[in-house]
């Protein structure tokens, strides 16, 4: 059949490709079809029912409620970098707060008050401006990670990464033009669209409501762009690299160049992510981009679903509600205190509680949130058999 | 393509199947004319496409001296290229001759040497190689052609061989030089004009070319696809069909070749017998025929599937089939159509169970479902009109071009063949009992067999059917094969067919053979279905290694006598199958003992297990137990 078509005319080949007779999800005449980000009917409605309910939460939600959404969409972006480096091209990465970390204060000094006689400043206060610098900072400095990367795999990379966390915490306490020093930290980068401050009330809308549409307006084009680039060739290849890399140099895939570009477009993601977390806060501290930040982004990853972008989300968004839910907690346990003086008190809980997720997870549902929901939705379609 | 002028130059104007893909090539040129599954991928051919290429080969059969009357044999699956190839024959005035793609050499040479085919167009090197192996007794075979090249081009170095692309680049060259050659011999077609043989799949002696002409066809067109045809609205080109069983069978010519000429029906080529469930669930066709054997697995695959869901799945499911039982029940009564009540549980049933059924059956679209080509038992019918899916069954042979009777929409009476075609005069011979039809679908004749047509066609043009039949207001229902009915010793006339089918309602059994004729009592021959007693014996833990050792289990043979006897409660006492023995073996074509279309050849079968069969009237008891052995 093939034979007959390739040395047919060319003259002969159908000129409308791809038509689907309609009703049919599981006929395919195109591989696009098989590839598109929408591929299913229930994929196009679920997405636009979400995001219609998640356009309407502001009104609906208080205001601290909207912040920890929004907290939670900023996550989701650095969760998505971690998932396109470790669960899809299968480089362990510990060292994700210090990517963070980069971009968090890359954005501090594009968007800092050069007046500031403290810190350097260069006031560019306009978003795009210094969420660009944060992500295109700690992109190049992943790009010089990349090659221990290509050297090393699995512990030995795990560990190096890790030595990285330790690397920053010290430049980042001690580099007080940038950073402000131990204890006394610097304002970070202001979140002003077209000379409005998001971050200030508006007539019409709350702080937060703004910081909750801006971020989700974000978090859906950096997962639209993280999705692409899963689906896309050089998904593939990471892919590929995770699985075998020896099989992937094999079949042409250049180990070196997908290890680098993992790196690259993971310290862009998370570059992004710090440069916008601190801007809801406003202000940051140098002992923010401690370990317990790169085990968050990993339990994120664990807990969402490894190699999935909607599981990053979902794993985001668990972690940054779990602690206002750990918060509620002295209310049904009375010998847990609210207090951090105090022990046993929440904050112990919450750090226990991400271990023990990680632990659970790993050994229960290795695929996460997003694994529980490939099993509720496999259910339902092999209704009414179970196979 | 033709251009309207030369649309209107034709000569006779004779319609064909040819002029109508020629015609609808030229109102329609993008339309979809048939998908085939290549890497993965349906991939469509469009009208244009369709008669661009029958063109090619038509123009390519004149350049191989092909002349009007000459045969063109096709050996192959069901593909474009044996459309096309068929097309092309019929256009330049030859005759199509279909071969079973699972036809041994000995048939092989059979069909070609009866026919004296000048042209065979093989699929494969398998094909290809039955035909060469014979080849040297068959003088009038000058060209072969084949479609798929691997591991032949470049191996053989016949010089009869040609390659599908060589032919198709002939018929362009041709067509260069001769534009309008195939027209004019297109120009030249009478309706008595033959155009193909149907060799008959024949359950006693060899098989015999029936004579098709292009009158017939167009008859039965006009009667399946007609105002008062098959269903309403008629099928037309936003409709698909899945093509998949042989297409040498007039059944499939019907369903595939000509449906898709007079009604633009979508033909979706099945990737092979075996994938026709995954195919069903992708294409979802919206008309779907099948043969019994089909319908019986469907059902025997839910039914397997669902004794192995969860408890709650199997629960729910067995809620929502006992509501759909209840919806056939009353489809049934209406003549297939729903009732008011009857819709509001389908409704419930569809929520629960059905919707998700169909979908997995790949039944969820179908319009219009049909049964055909061999007696299916009326259970199976009725379960699938529980699901809303009523199956129409219906009724002819290849000597009346498949077109005497079938059950309309609306009008559906389970266990009848429905009623004639308004083109078709139908009655019963009133001492034989016999079936008679006669109408612009009885065929021209058997080839070369003037004898054998003379006792099928009597001198009033009535076709003797061989089948025994009676007319319940306006509708048939068969009775059996006239040479099966049997006349135990004890006198009594008995109609196995109707027995077997009952025995092979269940999804374990999937042959039945009852024997009793000058006998004291009926016994059967029954082979298991391997899939599902493989299934329910690892269920029930019974170690098995081969089919052989499974029909040997005592378990095994229990679960048979159960379902014997479960039938019997239902039959006379002189019907009932007093004792039976299990093949220890699955029935095969190459062994003979099927059909090319899977009947049993009950000869064959007789002769092969004539110590078997003997066992069972010689062993002291007669009953039940006696099976045992």
């Amino acid at each position: 059949m093939t034979a007959v078509r390739e040395s047919a005319d060319p003259s002969s080949v159908p000129e409308a490709k791809g038509r689907r007779p309609w009703g049919r999800p599981q006929l395919y005449t195109a591989y696009g079809q098989d590839m598109a980000l929408l591929n299913t009917g229930a994929k196009k409605v679920s997405v636009g029912v979400l995001l219609v309910v998640a356009l309407l939460l502001p009104f609906l939600l208080e205001d601290d409620l909207l912040r920890l959404l929004a907290t939670g969409s900023v996550l989701a972006i650095g969760a998505i970098g971690l998932n396109l480096v470790t669960g899809y091209a299968g480089q362990v990465s510990l060292g994700h707060a210090f990517f963070l970390g980069v971009g968090a204060y890359t954005a501090a000094v594009v968007s800092g008050d050069p007046e500031d006689d403290q810190v350097w400043g260069l006031g560019i206060t306009f978003l795009p401006v210094w969420l660009l610098a944060g992500g295109l900072v700690a992109a190049l400095v992943g790009l010089v990670i990349a090659p221990l990367a290509s050297r090393l795999r699995g512990l030995y990379l795990a560990i190096v990464t890790l030595g990285l966390v330790f690397l920053g915490t010290h430049v980042f306490n001690e580099w007080d033009a940038v950073t402000g020093g131990i204890g006394v930290g610097r304002p970070a980068a202001d979140p002003v669209l077209f000379g409005v401050d998001l971050s200030r009330r508006t007539e019409a809308f709350s702080a937060d409501q703004q910081l909750y549409l801006l971020m989700t307006v974000l978090l859906v084009a950096f997962a639209l762009l993280g999705r692409n680039i899963a689906r896309s060739a050089i998904g593939r290849s990471f892919a590929a690299v995770r699985d075998r890399d020896i099989a992937a140099e094999v079949t042409g895939v250049d180990v070196r160049k997908v290890k680098r570009r993992a790196f690259v477009i993971s310290g862009f993601y998370a570059g992004c992510a710090g440069a916008l977390l601190y801007s809801i806060t406003g202000y940051l501290d140098p002992s923010s981009f401690g370990l317990l930040v790169s085990v968050q982004f990993v339990a994120m990853v664990l807990i969402g679903g490894v190699s999935t972008i909607s599981g990053s989300i979902l794993g985001a968004f668990f972690i940054a509600l779990l602690p206002r839910l750990t918060r509620e907690l002295p209310e049904y346990l009375p010998f847990l205190s609210s207090s951090a003086t105090q022990t046993p008190n929440v904050f112990q809980v919450e750090t226990l509680l991400y271990g023990l997720l990680i632990v659970a997870f790993l050994l229960l549902e290795p695929r996460g949130l997003f694994g529980l929901w490939v099993r509720i939705r496999n259910y339902w379609k092999a209704w009414p058999f179970s196979y | 393509m033709t251009t309207v002028q030369e649309r209107e130059t034709q000569g006779t104007g004779t319609t064909t199947v040819v002029t109508r893909v020629r015609d609808r090539a030229g109102d329609t040129p993008s339309g979809v004319a048939m998908r085939a599954k290549t890497k993965g991928l349906w991939q469509e051919t469009s009208w244009a496409q369709y008669w661009d290429d029958v063109l090619d080969v038509a123009h390519a059969l004149l350049d191989l001296g092909v002349v009007r009357g000459d045969r063109v044999a096709i050996q192959s699956e069901n593909r474009r290229e044996w459309l096309v190839a068929d097309l092309a024959t019929v256009a330049v005035g030859g005759v199509t001759v279909g071969l079973y793609p699972t036809n041994p050499p000995a048939e092989v040479v059979h069909v070609l040497r009866d026919s004296g085919a000048r042209v065979l167009v093989a699929e494969d090197q398998e094909q290809l190689d039955k035909a060469l192996e014979v080849s040297a007794e068959l003088p009038d075979l000058q060209h072969l052609v084949y479609v798929e090249p691997r591991g032949i081009r470049g191996r053989y170095t016949d010089q009869r061989l040609e390659f599908w692309a060589d032919l198709l680049a002939r018929g362009r060259a041709h067509r260069a030089a001769h534009p309008g050659a195939v027209e004019q011999a297109m120009a030249q077609t009478q309706p008595g004009d033959v155009m193909t043989l149907i060799y008959t799949s024949g359950t006693t002696g060899a098989p015999k070319g029936a004579m098709l002409t292009v009158a017939n066809v167009e008859s039965t067109i006009a009667a399946l696809t007609g105002p008062a045809g098959l269903l309403d609205p008629p099928a037309g080109p936003g409709d698909l069909t899945l093509s998949y069983l042989p297409l040498c069978h007039v059944a499939e010519r019907i369903f595939t070749t000509w449906n898709n000429a007079a009604t633009g029906i979508q033909v979706n080529f099945a990737e092979s017998i075996d994938t026709v469930p995954e195919n069903l669930r992708e294409i979802q066709p919206t008309f779907f025929f099948a043969v019994p054997r089909i319908w019986e697995k469907l059902l025997a695959n839910v039914q397997v599937k669902q004794a192995a869901a969860s408890p709650l799945k199997r629960n729910v499911g067995n809620l929502g089939l006992r509501l759909a039982t209840k919806v056939g029940a009353a489809m049934e009564a209406n003549g297939g159509k729903h009732t008011a009540g009857s819709r509001v549980l389908h409704a419930i049933a569809w929520v629960l169970v059905v919707r998700s059924l169909r979908e997995r059956l790949g039944l969820r679209r179908v319009r219009w479902a049909g049964s055909g080509a061999a007696p299916v038992s009326v259970e199976v019918l009725r379960w699938f009109m529980g699901l809303g899916v009523p199956v129409h069954e219906v009724y002819g042979m290849t000597e009346n071009t498949a077109s005497a009777t079938a059950n309309r929409p609306g009008r559906i009476r389970l266990g009848t063949v429905g009623e004639a075609h308004d083109s078709v005069e139908l009655r019963i011979d009133p001492t034989t009992g016999e079936i008679l039809t006669r109408g612009g679908a009885t065929f021209a004749g058997y080839w070369n067999r003037p004898d054998a047509t003379a006792e099928a066609v009597d001198a009033e043009g009535w076709l003797h059917t061989g089948d025994v039949g009676v007319l319940e207001d306006g509708r048939l229902r068969i009775t059996d094969r006239m040479k099966d009915i049997m006349i135990t010793a004890g006198g009594k006339n008995v109609a196995p067919s109707e027995i077997e089918n009952a025995v092979k309602v269940s999804p374990m059994v999937k042959e039945c053979v009852v024997i009793g004729d000058r006998r004291p009592y009926l016994a059967a021959l029954i082979g298991i279905e391997p899939d599902t007693v493989g299934d329910w014996a690892q269920r029930e833990r019974i170690a098995f290694t081969t089919y052989r050792d499974l029909t040997e289990r005592a378990e095994v043979q229990a679960l048979v006598q159960e379902i014997v006897d479960g039938v019997n409660a239902g039959l006379n006492p002189v019907e009932q199958i007093k004792t039976f023995r299990l093949l220890p073996k699955l029935l095969d074509h190459e062994d003979g003992e099927l059909t090319a279309t899977q009947k049993v050849r009950r000869s064959a079968l007789a002769e092969r297990y004539g110590p078997l069969v003997e066992s069972m009237y010689s062993s002291a008891s007669a009953t039940g137990k006696g099976a045992r052995s």
